[in-house]
């Protein structure tokens, strides 16, 4: 469905005083180029004055076949003819050709006049580039971001670069240099198009889009086909077309042999490769090692195919109008103001007779949008803002998608709770259809459309002449390349000969007939239509989707025409991007105007779409209160509130990026939310920015929505801290105490909001949290735990918000007591293996730290190390050597420390992570050697810890040897404690009963796990015999 | 009267410095500097004129006579109506060199037929006193070599420029006429089969 509107984006036409009926016409650079219906002149006009005046009028060097302008050079490329030969020639300063008798240098390409004759007086003149070629050209496109050339001729595609010479300071000339040739077989285009290396070709029925990539030579290719031949590689790429054409992938003329329908063919991205046409890159650039070699990446490929069987024929089925259109979105800064880099998005557009299509060709290949012509169009031109389409009697206006495929691209908050704009597949629209009377020739520059106009065509038989010629010559070409591809021979066939022939004689008699009618003076006009300013066409847009509005509020043409307004504002705003600031200005302000618009449009809306709301007023700059009065005013004319606004309003509440509403607006969420959501009430209420709302007021609605037999538990808590906002401690009390802490819990996961508002800096807890604080810290602290066990708040977050809860009291350390709390806590509950490890490392700190400071913290901990190594694996039961080292002796440090320990010999705490945290901790207490022989001895340095103990704690020596020197330890035993023991016992004497009797239990392990022989090389030589005998003994036995 | 014929090509060649600007400045202007630069290249002018009642545009292209230019002019001998020939009477080098210039411009010009190509003859500079070819002489030149007319020109006092461009105007459209006039009988129709072949035996 095309929707058709009666907007007027055309501001003006004035007439264009050409002296002679124009033939060709094109414009570019702010000129309208007018050749005489003779072909052989050429008016120049200028299109940003009043009137048009003539800028110069100059000759060609034939009859101008065809015509191009390019902005970067400002030069005009035209095909010419001149007795039977085609000339491909580029006209450069045309603008030096104001008087007409002027001299007009004609060279060759390449053909550089470097010598004196510059340098003594530079000639500002018109000056010719003949660009000769092996083949006649057919066709020639002009590359708008950097003026190089591509000419199509029947076997080949050629491109030439633009080179801007420097031969003085004052002086540069226009060159153009061969730099690459496409050898196609059996396909020769009738129309290309060229743009930042994408190649768009176009034959009668279909359209290929390739795009040339340099690639550096890669050492290893070459290095592969070094060693074959060139001919055997051309042999074997000969056979992989052979063998993909049996597979069936080549397009119909390559199978005269069978017989086969055409038919519609879409192919997208690399698939395209398939379609049978194969392009042959030659480098031709004088530079082309450094360039590296040209690849031909496929793009798309689309075929039609004319209907027969309903009387459809090539003629009316011939496609036109091929065009490559880039757009840049400022995201690459400095490519976009030099215009030369890439790019970022590439549109495609060609139209049937009655279907224009446009593919956008970055990032993913698709059909962007179809549009349906009301009736047969001619010719048509794809702009940044609109498609014009000239059909017989009537020049169209459509609207065009690029720039919602370019803010896309552009911006990836697109299509988020962010940030929203219309979609590219929303239906194109005809802004307006103008009559025009015999239209015949259309384009575009700029703001400025020129339109030609011819009374009666058939009249002028002698200038129409060769042109219908050649329409007449290329459909029977085509007619019998169709026939010839359905597998007829149409020569071999007298009846589809005479079929052919009198289809032709038939529309030959009817131009016979009316070349009688009695030729006008001057049936024809030139017109320069120039378009209003997006601004304008804006506001009328938005003035006209209110008709709608009026009538129904929820009209979906009001929303398309907002949105069609607000994709031009887009579009402008990406032209604009390094234009005058003020003009900026004013386009954002319409910018952010319109966001408000579609807002409100997606805000009344109740099912499809209405989500969009929150966007678009995001977009929109609007307060929120800004939002809500234009709501709260609209819903005065319809009823009710939209769910596109209750969406928009919970949103925004939910995510907390609210400024603080007032009392009064504050009252009136509360009053929307009890008539449209009653359910959202005690999550409203909890809002950061409703805390100016009414406490009695939201108390009332709540107790309302409770007897309506609403959940209770959030709605308690939510009654309680309204409570504590008055200060009523009753009420407080009675609701907190009408619900389990255990399901209390539930509530505080279910709305967050109760404890806490705000997130990252501006976290800050709520009255409610200060409360339980002083009341009730266990609840709080488990309600923290399934906060972050749910995802609901960060351990970063938490910190943050234990931190500020606790900021005023006195606690010397750096971690108030609740805090560490609620690190135990999650230690007991938590089941992430990353959240784990940060957590005994946070809490290990904290420890460590509390052990090394003298002071007590003075604050009871919620969990003791008892109740910890109870309920949670991650603290281990004390190694019994553990407690003979620190016997209940340190009450003020005591709990810490048993927690530490408790750490060190569980199971889950990497020592070497926490080494770095040991440094600050002596050992020269029996705490601080407990960490450390701990810390050693889980890293395995068992003889440090002999060492360590045997100085300081030989007591413990046996029951730290039985508990950890098992297995590939227990030789230390022998190895490593008995020497030791045995040398002590030397140094100190034979009186020190704890060694000697270490020495016993040493020699009883010895004995045991040892050989006789091996014992008896163990014992020292200075050894008393009957102490060691009895264990000799015991190990014989 | 068909597109292609509005537009003649007219190309003036001969030695450097014989007066082939100053001609075509003389004929399209009407005026006249002494102290003319040596053209570099290839440059064109145009003037609409009427000849027989039929108007058409006259495109003269001039070119650099002197020999280092040669890459820069012959390309664009192709497609040329009709070649001026120009000497200067008081050079007989540069009356000699005709026959150079001549065959530079055939085999440039890819002439199909050189018997009939317009070529017009042109002795610039009649107004100097110290001649160096008689008149006599390049008659005869231009009789042995085709008939091509012949006229003795100056630049510098208008004598008989605009006669010598207008000759050279009616020649080509006498010849594209005989060529009209030609066509109908030149064409075979490779669609029909000689059917009065079969019936003759």
């Amino acid at each position: 469905m095309v929707h058709v509107y009666n907007c007027h984006p055309f501001a003006a036409q004035r007439i264009v005083s050409a002296e002679q009926e124009p033939g060709l016409v094109c414009c570019g650079g702010g000129a309208l180029f007018v050749v005489s219906a003779g072909g052989c002149k050429i008016e120049a006009f200028d299109l940003q004055r009043e009137e048009s005046p003539v800028i110069c009028r100059f000759s060609c060097a034939g009859t101008v076949l065809s015509l191009q302008h390019s902005a970067v050079g400002d030069y005009l490329v035209t095909i010419e003819e001149k007795n039977n030969a085609t000339y491909l020639r580029a006209y450069t300063n045309w603008r030096y050709q104001a008087v007409e008798k002027t001299r007009v240098g004609v060279r060759l390409l390449g053909h550089l006049l470097r010598g004196s004759s510059f340098r003594g007086a530079p000639k500002e003149q018109m000056e010719i580039i003949e660009i000769p070629l092996f083949e006649p050209p057919l066709c020639v496109a002009c590359c708008s971001l950097t003026g190089d050339l591509l000419v199509g001729s029947a076997k080949s595609l050629v491109v030439f670069s633009l080179k801007r010479q420097t031969l003085s300071e004052q002086l540069s000339v226009l060159d153009f240099e061969r730099v690459l040739i496409l050898h196609i077989q059996g396909w020769s285009p009738s129309q290309v198009a060229f743009c930042a290396g994408y190649l768009a070709l176009q034959t009668e029925l279909e359209v290929l889009v390739i795009k040339l990539v340099q690639q550096q030579k890669s050492a290893q290719t070459a290095e592969e086909n070094a060693l074959l031949p060139v001919d055997i590689m051309v042999e074997t790429s000969l056979e992989d077309d052979a063998e993909m054409k049996k597979d069936g992938f080549s397009p119909l003329h390559e199978q005269e042999d069978f017989f086969v329908f055409p038919k519609h063919q879409e192919m997208l991205g690399s698939e395209a490769q398939h379609c049978g046409i194969t392009l042959v890159p030659e480098c031709t650039a004088m530079d082309s090692e450094s360039r590296g070699e040209t690849t031909v990446v496929y793009v798309l490929f689309r075929r039609f195919a004319p209907d027969f069987f309903q009387g459809c024929s090539v003629e009316e089925t011939r496609l036109h109008s091929l065009q490559l259109h880039p757009i840049f979105t400022g995201k690459q800064e400095e490519s976009s103001i030099s215009r030369c880099g890439d790019p970022d998005c590439m549109f495609v557009f060609f139209s049937l007779p009655n279907t224009g299509y446009m593919y956008s060709l970055k990032s993913s290949v698709e059909l962007v949008s179809t549009y349906q012509y009301p009736e047969k169009a001619h010719q048509a031109v794809l702009s940044d803002q609109f498609l014009y389409v000239i059909t017989r009697n009537a020049l169209q206006c459509f609207t065009v998608r690029c720039s919602a495929v370019a803010a896309r691209v552009q911006d990836p908050y697109i299509d988020t709770t962010m940030k929203a704009c219309p979609p590219f597949s929303m239906e194109v629209c005809a802004l307006r259809i103008q009559l025009f009377i015999g239209l015949k020739v259309l384009c575009q520059d700029g703001d400025h459309i020129v339109l030609l106009t011819a009374a009666d065509v058939d009249s002028k038989e002698n200038t129409e002449r060769p042109a219908r010629k050649n329409t007449e010559w290329r459909e029977h070409r085509a007619l019998t390349g169709i026939l010839l591809a359905v597998g007829l021979d149409a020569t071999s066939a007298p009846t589809l000969e005479s079929l052919l022939s009198k289809s032709f004689l038939s529309r030959k008699s009817s131009v016979c007939k009316s070349t009688e009618a009695p030729d006008s003076a001057h049936g024809w006009n030139l017109y320069v239509i120039s378009s209003v300013s997006t601004l304008q066409l804006y506001r009328e847009i938005v003035e006209y989707s209110k008709r709608y509005e009026q009538s129904n509020p929820c009209s979906q043409s009001c929303v398309h025409l907002l949105s069609e307004a607000h994709l031009l504002l887009r579009s402008a705003l990406l032209k604009l991007q390094n234009g005058p600031a003020e003009e900026k200005q004013e386009l954002l302000e319409a910018f952010q105007e319109s966001c408000a618009h579609l807002g409100d449009c997606f805000s009344r809306f109740d099912k499809k779409d209405c989500h969009l709301a929150l966007p678009y007023y995001k977009m929109s700059g609007l307060t929120v209160t800004d939002v809500i009065q234009r709501n709260v005013s609209m819903s005065g004319v319809s009823s009710g509130y939209g769910r596109g606004f209750i969406f928009f309003l919970k949103h925004s509440l939910y995510e907390e990026t609210v400024e603080e509403l007032s009392k009064d607006v504050a009252d009136k969420v509360l009053e929307i939310f009890s008539v449209a959501e009653p359910a959202q009430l005690p999550h409203v209420v909890c809002c950061s920015s409703m805390l100016n709302a009414d406490p009695d007021g939201a108390g009332a609605l709540l107790e309302q929505l409770e007897a309506s037999g609403a959940p209770s538990i959030t709605l308690a808590l939510c009654r309680a801290s309204l409570a504590l906002r008055t200060g009523d401690r009753h009420t407080y009390s009675q609701q907190m105490e009408r619900h389990a802490e255990m399901l209390q819990v539930y509530g505080f996961i279910e709305e967050p909001r109760l404890l806490l508002h705000g997130r990252g800096v501006g976290l800050m807890p709520t009255l409610l949290a200060q409360q339980l604080r002083d009341s009730q810290d266990g609840l709080l602290v488990a309600a923290l735990v399934a906060l972050h066990e749910n995802s609901r708040i960060s351990l970063e977050d938490a910190h943050l918000f234990f931190q500020e809860l606790c900021k005023d009291r006195l606690e010397p350390d750096s971690s108030p007591q609740l805090l560490v709390d609620f690190w135990e806590s999650l230690l007991v509950a938590s089941s992430r293996e990353s959240t784990i490890q940060e957590l005994l490392f946070r809490l290990v700190s904290v420890y460590i730290s509390r052990i090394t400071c003298s002071h007590p913290s003075g604050c009871k901990a919620l969990k003791t190390a008892d109740d910890l190594i109870n309920s949670c694996s991650h603290y281990g039961m004390l190694y019994p050597w553990v407690s003979i080292l620190t016997p209940n002796l340190y009450h003020d440090q005591q709990e810490d420390l048993l927690k530490l320990q408790s750490l060190l010999c569980g199971p889950t705490l990497q020592v070497s992570s926490i080494l770095p945290l040991l440094e600050p901790l002596s050992d020269s207490d029996d705490p601080g050697l407990s960490v450390h022989v701990l810390c050693s001895t889980k890293l395995g340095q068992h003889e440090d810890s002999i060492h360590r103990l045997l100085d300081r704690c030989p007591q413990a020596i046996i029951p730290y040897a039985q508990h950890q020197l098992h297995h590939h330890t227990l030789c230390l035993w022998w190895q490593k404690l008995f020497p030791e023991v045995c040398d002590r016992i030397r140094k100190t004497g034979n009186d020190n009963t704890i060694l000697l009797s270490a020495l016993k239990e040493t020699l009883i392990v010895a004995a045991r796990e040892l050989t006789p022989l091996e014992f008896l090389d163990l014992l020292p030589d200075d050894g008393t015999a009957h102490f060691f005998l009895p264990h000799l003994l015991e190990c014989c036995q | 009267m068909s597109s292609k014929s509005s537009l003649l090509k007219v190309i003036l060649l001969g030695d450097g410095g014989v007066g082939k600007s100053s001609l075509m400045n003389r004929y399209v202007t009407n005026k006249f500097d002494a102290h003319l630069f040596h053209t570099i290249g290839v440059e064109f002018l145009n003037k609409d004129l009427e000849v027989d009642g039929r108007t058409v545009t006259l495109q003269i292209w001039d070119t650099a006579g002197q020999e280092r230019f040669r890459s820069l002019r012959t390309p664009f001998y192709r497609g040329s109506d009709c070649c001026l020939l120009t000497f200067s009477v008081d050079d007989s080098q540069s009356f000699h060199n005709l026959v150079n210039w001549k065959k530079e411009f055939i085999y440039y010009a890819d002439v199909k037929e050189p018997e009939s190509f317009p070529f017009v003859v042109l002795g610039n500079k009649l107004d100097v006193s110290e001649r160096q070819v008689s008149s006599e002489e390049a008659q005869e030149w231009c009789m042995e070599s085709g008939g091509y007319p012949y006229f003795e020109t100056s630049a510098k006092d208008a004598t008989n420029v605009a006669v010598a461009f207008e000759e050279a105007v009616r020649r080509v459209l006498s010849l594209e006429d005989r060529h009209e006039h030609l066509i109908p009988t030149d064409t075979v129709n490779l669609h029909r089969k000689p059917r009065s072949a079969t019936q003759c035996c």
